[in-house]
């Protein structure tokens, strides 16, 4: 009967992340590894949801003032004129907005940019809709655009180029400049950007998110994906949208009601109290976040992992292994669980440009640093036992690593 | 400042609506006027018919009548290049008849979801997981507590114990279960057969999957499965059949014979069954037998079910599909990448739910059958002629006996002249001729709604 599995779906394999995973979880290691919070969200909104089911918003449901909310906010904070009634799908989260997005524009054959490293979703949603993902690296250390790679990558099947900023697993967020490399490029071959932009509150230092729709013969083409997972701290509602071109957005709707046909009821009217949320909330997410990142960087630098690239943005940071460290980023991650008990992510199933490349990709390690003050506290008083200890280091005392 | 007070009802309701009545629409401020709504579904009609017109023209005329009425002075845009696939996608029957509802203050009979809330212990159960804190992604596949809840309401209905942690996948309503599990388990060219009419999304997915579709239709007056042509149809190129019992839109229930019928050209062609058994628990007349259960069919089986027809909260997206594990995996892989997880306190409290006492079955049993004959007995008396219906909460009736050529016309005037909305069932069909006498009613309302509009369509329609 395994014949009976679809080409596409045979062709996903479980990673040898999902295995440290299941170790992480055995030795009850503390989770820095995945992007969501150990906090509580926010009281007003938990507050907002109960109110919604108790009242009987229980029902299928479109909640239309979500979409007039975010179209007035995108105008005042993006300049973008979209229009509330025509230009939106609400979907069970960003990702199955990326999801319809795509099989709404992509056809066999088409092709899909996506700067590398790169969350691993993207990859396998543009094969299920037999699209082609092609890989453009950013060039370590600053993960930097390189146009020269960017503009070879192009072919006459390009259709669509996918943009996540804040950028998940580096926390680069992309500066203006290359955001205008992007957009000549996308209006020379006429082709499609699908933006993921869930960190999009989640900026630090001087870094500002631009939104690559507000750029001059951009609006046009770009088709905006986001939720409320990460800005409100609720990734187990599965509330997000994409936002496009009215003829766009009808296409991305009927694809949506297909596939799930409407987004949890009560969340989306509780999302309508997030979204109004005051200045006051994002400048303390901001805050406290920044607070979180500066902390965790602290606790990586004194382990002895090098910060090649302070986080712009997101709520992960990618550290690199130092050279002197004769040590792959599974090694260090398994070992990092079993000595320690802390779980983090080997960099290398971010990168998908030439296998085994020895340069960089097995070098990096995601840590997520979306977590309570406890957890960062105890996370590195753990580490910080573990570099006292002269075991660490040895190749002898490493365990083997998973594959 | 805080919209959740004025924007509660995201929609204005009309006076003379009930006040349960919900809006039903995502896109209530679109109000077309009847020969443009009439347009746009004929085009849709085409577009479903194999003697299709152009894919990208009809497409385009759906897009053009749609956005048109809300921005008559807009540049038209340059043509985009949406997906090949998106032929089959168009904006629902469902829509374009609430929209036309709303516009007319019409009781809608149409949509099949309550206009009723679920029980309080399931929406308490709810309320104490988001403050319990159980907000964050959960699990890919479900909750644990979910799947357990789901692997022993399973057992209790079918006999049949499933591994929750390898044989249960919970996904964002039925809807996204049958999604994943076409998007994992059909290639393109694969050929699926299916029993018309059958619920849009079927045939839509099997598209965005690139499958080949056939339909053997179930006709009038007990809808029942034609064996000789089922037989024709399958071969070893067959690679999975669907069926959906208790059915919509018709009320059927698959006898044991048809089942069996039906199991045994499975496993000599080998192919795949996916069961779609959302109303499982809303059955009148028979008793719900479950295809994973007939002897030799549970290795080649998707069941797909959900929380929301059972317990009256469609909004909340909770659905599942059970299947042995060489065929969880493809459900699972296309899953995670269409939502990668479920709603996390709705899992909780789904379990709670399921969990429920055999008396909330058998009070729901009650309550429904008591509507459904409110109903039945008024279509009667209204004029039409009303197929029996042994589980859902729909009703087939035909109403040539008003003298319409058709179903969309038929329903058109139901809403205009009569104010009651009914799903006109031809685009449920590869072949919407097939539909053209049917009407669809749905008793998943209050009992005042439903004496209401059995009152406006005995007194108001005329037969010819």
């Amino acid at each position: 009967m395994e014949a009976k599995l679809s080409e596409a779906s045979r062709r996903v394999t479980p990673s040898p992340i999902q295995e440290l995973s299941k170790l992480s979880q055995r030795v009850g290691a503390i989770n820095l590894a995945e992007g969501f919070p150990d906090f509580p969200a926010p009281a007003h909104l938990k507050a907002a949801a109960a109110a919604a089911i108790a009242a009987d918003h229980n029902q299928y449901r479109h909640v239309q003032g979500i979409c007039d909310i975010l179209a007035e906010t995108m105008r005042r904070d993006h300049g973008l004129d979209v229009d509330p009634l025509t230009d939106f799908a609400i979907c069970c989260g960003q990702s199955e907005a990326f999801s319809a997005a795509i099989f709404a524009i992509i056809d066999q054959g088409d092709e899909v940019l996506i700067f590398d490293p790169a969350f691993e979703t993207y990859q396998t949603c543009i094969e299920l809709a037999r699209g082609v993902p092609v890989y453009v690296p950013l060039d370590p250390p600053s993960w930097t655009l390189n146009e020269d790679k960017f503009l070879k990558s192009f072919t006459n099947r390009t259709k669509a180029v996918v943009l996540n900023s804040p950028h998940n697993p580096t926390g680069k967020v992309f500066g203006k400049e290359e955001l205008l490399i992007i957009a000549q490029a996308c209006k020379k071959m006429d082709c499609f950007v699908i933006t993921d932009e869930v960190y999009e509150y989640i900026t630090y230092d001087e870094n500002k998110h631009i939104s690559l729709a507000s750029l001059p013969g951009m609006q046009d083409r770009t088709i905006i994906t986001s939720s409320l997972s990460k800005t409100y701290s609720v990734t187990g509602w599965r509330i997000g949208w994409a936002c496009a071109p009215a003829n766009i957005a009808s296409a991305i709707r009927n694809i949506h009601v297909k596939l799930t046909d409407s987004a949890p009821a009560p969340f989306q009217e509780a999302a309508l109290v997030a979204l109004t949320s005051t200045p006051d909330f994002y400048s303390s997410l901001k805050k406290d976040y920044t607070v979180r990142r500066d902390y965790i960087l602290q606790t990586l630098t004194d382990f002895g992992l090098r910060i090649s690239f302070k986080p712009q943005g997101s709520i992960f940071v990618f550290a690199e292994i130092s050279r002197s460290w004769q040590l792959s980023d599974m090694d260090f991650v398994t070992n990092l669980i079993t000595s320690a008990g802390v779980a983090a992510v080997p960099g290398r199933g971010f990168f998908h440009t030439g296998t085994d490349d020895p340069s960089y990709h097995h070098r990096y390690v995601r840590f997520a640093f979306c977590k309570s003050d406890d957890t960062l506290k105890a996370a590195a008083q753990r580490m910080q036992k573990l570099a006292g200890s002269e075991a660490w280091m040895r190749p002898d005392v490493l365990t083997r690593p998973h594959h | 400042m805080n919209l959740a007070g004025t924007l509660a009802t995201p929609t204005p309701t009309p006076a003379t609506a009930p006040r349960h009545e919900m809006p039903l629409n995502p896109f209530s401020s679109y109000f077309l006027r009847s020969s443009s709504l009439r347009r746009s579904l004929l085009a849709s009609l085409r577009k479903v018919s194999p003697a299709a017109v152009s894919p990208m023209a009809s497409a385009s005329t759906v897009a053009a009548a749609e956005n048109g009425a809300a921005k008559p002075a807009e540049k038209q845009p340059p043509p985009v290049q949406v997906a090949k696939r998106l032929e089959k996608f168009k904006t629902t029957i469902f829509t374009q008849m609430s929209m036309l509802a709303i516009k007319h203050g019409a009781i809608n009979l149409g949509q099949g979801f309550p206009n009723f809330d679920g029980p309080e212990f399931v929406k308490e159960a709810a309320i104490q997981a988001i403050n319990a804190g159980k907000n964050q992604y959960a699990r890919g596949y479900g909750v644990p507590e979910l799947n357990s809840a789901i692997a022993e309401r399973f057992l209790k209905d079918s006999g049949l114990q499933v591994d929750p942690e390898k044989e249960v996948t919970v996904t964002s309503g039925c809807t996204e279960a049958i999604a994943a599990t076409i998007l994992g388990l059909i290639n393109p060219g694969d050929e699926v057969i299916l029993f018309a009419p059958f619920y849009d999304s079927y045939e839509a997915t099997l598209s965005m999957a690139g499958a080949n579709v056939k339909a053997i239709t179930l006709r009038p007056p007990d809808f029942s499965v034609p064996f000789e042509e089922l037989k024709a149809a399958v071969s070893k190129n067959t690679r999975a059949i669907m069926i959906n019992t208790p059915h919509n839109p018709t009320g059927k229930m698959f006898t044991r014979e048809e089942l069996e019928f039906i199991a045994a050209l499975c496993k000599e062609n080998d192919v795949l069954l996916f069961s779609d058994e959302v109303y499982d628990k809303l059955v009148f007349e028979a008793d719900h037998i479950s295809m994973a259960s007939i002897p030799g069919m549970y290795e080649r089986t998707v069941t797909l079910n959900s929380l929301g027809k059972t317990f009256s909260l469609t909004g909340w997206k909770i659905g599942w599909a059970i299947a042995p594990p060489h065929l969880t995996w493809g459900v699972r892989q296309a899953h995670s990448f269409l939502t990668f997880a479920t709603c996390t306190p709705m899992q909780a409290a789904a379990a709670a739910a399921l969990r429920a006492p055999d008396s909330y079955y058998e009070e729901l049993r009650r309550d429904y059958g008591a509507k459904k004959a409110l109903l039945v007995n008024g279509l009667k008396d209204a004029g039409f002629i009303v197929y029996p219906s042994s589980g859902t909460y729909f009703v087939m009736v035909d109403h040539t006996p008003f003298g319409f050529d058709n179903d969309i016309e038929f329903c058109e005037y139901l809403i205009r002249e009569v104010g009651v909305v009914a799903i006109p069932p031809s685009v449920f069909y590869l072949n919407p001729e097939d539909g053209k006498k049917l009407v669809r009613f749905t008793f998943c309302k209050d009992d005042d709604t439903l004496i209401a509009a059995v009152e406006r369509m005995k007194t108001k329609l005329r037969k010819k």
